[in-house]
């Protein structure tokens, strides 16, 4: 550590809590801010997509518009060519209508679809990557603290999972359900609902986080203010939830944070090959799908939702994996805070 | 015995010579491995299974039934030919019983003798497998108790094996039974084979070409069948000698890359229709060296389900029908789709052109107000191939534009047909279809799609489920009588009189295409109007 100047005498110590070093080193990251930067305005981009088109583009992403003509400085252009070719990107020129031109031979506004689909495909991922990281902890804490038989079945359980290839497994679950859909006592989820891609891809990936969850309890488990707090009569659940589960804190967000990004890459794979979203509703995933097949006259319809899952993805793993780097230290801050020894503001660490 | 003078001698063997030249050998290679490519794996390959022309076409060269279709492009290729048998059926004059005689020393690729009580017992297989196919048959005697029941025999079909005679009795007289003894559903198979699905495995056939290896849903490869040129070539002189060597086929799922391919000399031949977008620019560029336009005799429409609603209220129908615009669906199959309104399609006998419900969303508004239907929740089923999965995408939005809440249900393409064809799957609302001739006779698209007889739990053929006693009987009537003028004047009718229900919303009739590397010759390629591709007619240059 670099030598710190010495508070004046009688002076109250200003010290800081894990957190807010945390927040501080992240905040001195700039190129996470970047990316966090990045990742807002794709929200952004997601979430104003029902304004864009009822607004601008004066569509919804489903309508087709096949033997429509729109205007163009004064000129009508037709939406989709008597050969099938869509209309190009007219930017402006149209008003916004055709932002980025027609997605193909049904004539929909690729601009309207492709913020739609950012919706789709981050809820997706968002909501899959909680269910993935709430499952993974609660198992990961149970198996954990009650080692024993406990552990033992759950550990043999995610093994099952993790015996299988998730895009192998995702996809046969996806085919599974593509047509009955899904029947969990009262619970009803009609297959072609977005609910079956999100708990497909929220289940298979719970061992991928779970297994590291349960080695950090066994970990945590063996500490001195573990067995203090059994010592004063916490019962399991106190223990789990009110000694471990904030010791995991740091753990668990930057889990959540990659799992967004993977499950945004399976989210993708899955719409691609037809078990995710399904057409026409429009993900960034099965917006590629469509796109293939018009691949050589009109690749701009495979590249910018390839795009934008690309910024997104790497945008997250940016910001997980700096998230990882600010709250790595956090045994040494633990320490250095029962000493006493907080870090004074902007100390490098 | 007149003899002929030097000159007109010289003449005339000059006009053999050239003559022997043109009817034999194009001049091409023999041999080689022909490789090709498909979308997706054919929906069985086994013969007594397959309901699609891709599944017909991977075996048009390998399975020959009693009688087969000539090999041959265009209406020459709706001929029907002795295939196994030695001569087309004699029929006795009530119309009600067949006779055949099998060619005698034909083996199947195994070197197994066929036997005519193998027809026998393959087309109790068929009725065993519950096969899509086995409606044209329930006419033989006893037929139709067997399919029920699974045992006893078929009492119609009668054979010997000393003297390889078939004898087939029919309950009624059944017009288009000639051309339904062509089909591949009654291919003749070894007595043995296992009554399942064979497609893993195909049994042995009697044609050029030999399946030899099959890895479902990705590929399957051909040899020539050694007893073909031992003994089967000479006896069935109507089934072409292949020029290939060796047949390799795979599915590429997508059209553009078969395209690239082909262009690239990688694959040698895509069964695919071209996609939409590449469709111009590969017929500007490649039309009559590589490339030609197939037509077909196929009708494409969106089913209705007429025992549920909102499709059970007749407005309803006849609403989508009205919102239906053919003029979007031309543009959406790029060139490749004739807009039509009905059920029979141009180049059917019986087809005469009409249009029962012109574009008129207003019209479609008002008759769907005036039906007001309450369930207004509708599954739309498709498969994954394109365009027919943007046809149905557009018919959705069309429906949505109606008032309903329609979702759309993509299935891939291997198991479209089994999922819709199974009148247990869930939501069976609506979805699309196209069906192209098995036989050139109007019956084909009648009784299997809308006759109440057609209706199946599994195997459905009746997607519609219609079921009007008066149509019905029509159809029967109609398939026992001889075609003819009077009878195609009242296929006519009855077409008109089914639209007027308006089980389907049809919406087009398909031209394909062929579409072959630089190193094959085009022009020995035959396209036949029910099995496409002929696989024993590539040649390489």
């Amino acid at each position: 550590m670099a030598d710190q100047p010495k508070p004046p005498a009688g002076a109250a110590v200003a010290g800081r809590g894990p957190w807010r070093l945390a927040l501080g080193r992240l905040t001195r990251n700039r190129i996470a801010l970047a990316f966090l930067g990045l990742f807002a305005l794709i929200v952004v981009f997601a979430l104003g997509a029902p304004l864009w088109a009822e607004h601008v583009a004066d569509t919804g992403p489903n309508a087709t518009h096949t033997l429509e003509k729109v205007e163009v400085d004064g000129e009508a252009r037709e939406v989709v060519d008597p050969s099938g070719h869509p209309v190009g990107p007219l930017w402006f020129g149209a008003d916004g209508k055709f932002f980025l031109g027609a997605d193909g031979r049904l004539g929909r506004d690729e601009m309207v679809r492709l913020m739609y689909g950012g919706r789709t495909s981050l809820f997706i991922a968002l909501t899959s990557a909680l269910i993935t990281t709430f499952l993974a902890v609660a198992l990961g804490l149970l198996a954990g603290y009650y080692r024993g038989w406990t552990d033992t079945l759950i550990s043999r359980a995610l093994d099952v999972i993790w015996a299988f290839p998730v895009l192998l497994l995702a996809i046969a679950l996806g085919i599974a359900l593509a047509v009955g859909g899904l029947q969990i006592g009262p619970l009803t989820i009609p297959s072609g609902s977005i609910w079956i891609p999100i708990l497909i891809i929220g289940g298979v990936l719970i061992p991928y986080t779970a297994r590291p969850v349960r080695g950090q309890v066994l970990s945590l488990r063996e500490k001195d203010f573990v067995e203090a707090a059994i010592a004063q009569g916490a019962g399991p659940m106190r223990v789990m939830l009110g000694e471990l589960l904030p010791n995991l804190a740091s753990t668990i967000i930057v889990f959540f944070t990659i799992n967004v990004a993977n499950n945004m890459l399976l989210e993708s794979a899955l719409s691609f090959l037809g078990v995710g979203v399904q057409p026409p509703d429009a993900s960034w995933g099965t917006m590629i799908a469509a796109g293939n097949d018009l691949i050589t006259s009109a690749p701009l319809l495979t590249i910018l939702p390839g795009t934008m899952i690309l910024l997104t993805v790497l945008s997250l793993n940016v910001i997980g994996d700096a998230l990882r780097d600010a709250l790595d230290p956090k045994a040494k801050i633990r320490l250095e805070a029962h000493a006493g020894l907080a870090e004074p503001e902007g100390t490098p660490v | 015995m007149k003899k002929l003078g030097a000159v007109p001698a010289v003449v005339c063997l000059i006009a053999v010579a050239l003559s022997l030249s043109s009817c034999g050998s194009s001049g091409g290679k023999e041999g080689g491995t022909l490789h090709g490519t498909y979308a997706s794996f054919p929906d069985s390959l086994d013969p007594a299974l397959a309901r699609t022309v891709e599944a017909w076409t991977a075996m048009y060269a390998t399975y020959v039934p009693l009688l087969t279709y000539a090999h041959e492009n265009g209406q020459a290729g709706s001929k029907v030919v002795p295939g196994l048998a030695e001569s087309l059926p004699r029929i006795s004059k009530d119309g009600k019983t067949y006779t055949l005689t099998l060619r005698k020393g034909i083996k199947y690729s195994d070197g197994t003798p066929v036997k005519a009580s193998d027809f026998k017992a393959s087309v109790e297989r068929m009725f065993k497998l519950n096969s899509g196919g086995s409606f044209f048959y329930t006419s033989i005697v006893g037929a139709e108790k067997f399919a029920e029941t699974k045992s006893g025999g078929i009492p119609g079909i009668k054979t010997d094996d000393k003297t390889g005679k078939i004898t087939i009795e029919l309950v009624e007289p059944r017009s288009s039974f000639t051309s339904e003894l062509a089909l591949m559903y009654v291919t003749v198979l070894p007595a043995d084979t296992p009554v399942k699905n064979l497609t893993a495995d195909p049994p042995p056939g009697t044609g050029p070409y030999e399946i030899v290896k099959t890895e479902p849903g990705r590929s399957w490869s051909y040899d020539r069948n050694p007893q073909w040129e031992k003994n089967n070539a000479t006896l069935m002189p109507e089934v072409p000698n292949g020029h290939v060597d060796k047949i390799d086929i795979k599915v590429v799922s997508n059209p553009s890359t078969q395209v690239n391919e082909v262009e690239r000399g990688s694959s040698d031949w895509m069964q695919t229709t071209l996609p939409s977008d590449l469709y111009n620019k590969v017929k500007e560029k490649y039309e009559g060296s590589q490339f030609r336009i197939e037509p077909t005799i196929s009708t494409y429409f969106f089913w209705m389900n007429t025992t549920k609603p909102p499709f059970d209220d007749l407005k309803v129908r006849q609403a989508v029908n009205y919102a239906l615009n053919g003029a979007a669906m031309e543009r959406i199959y790029a060139g490749s789709m004739k807009a039509i309104q009905q059920i029979l399609p141009p180049g059917m006998p019986g087809y005469e052109e009409y249009e029962l419900y012109p574009y008129d969303m207003a019209k479609a508004k008002k008759l769907i107000a005036e039906a007001s239907p309450s369930d207004r929740d509708i599954t739309v089923w498709t498969n994954d191939e394109n365009p027919n999965n943007e046809a149905t995408a557009y018919y959705q939005d069309v429906l949505n534009k109606l008032g309903f809440n329609a979702k759309l249900k993509e299935i891939n393409a291997e198991d479209y047909f089994t999922l819709t064809g199974n009148l247990s799957t869930p939501d069976l609302d609506t979805g699309w279809l196209d069906w192209y001739e098995d036989y050139p006779h109007p019956n084909d698209f009648f009784q299997p799609l809308l006759a109440g007889e057609s209706i199946r739990s599994q195997e459905n053929g009746n997607y519609a489920q219609i079921d009007d006693p008066k149509l019905n009987a029509k159809i029967a009537k109609l398939a026992s009588e001889p075609l003819g003028p009077k009878q195609e004047a009242e296929y006519a009718d009855l077409d008109r009189e089914y639209m007027e229900l308006a089980p389907w919303a049809s919406y087009g009739t398909r031209t394909v295409s062929t579409f072959v590397s630089s190193d094959i010759d085009l022009g020995q390629v035959v396209f036949n109007p029910t099995f496409g591709q002929d696989l024993a007619s590539f040649q390489f240059k």
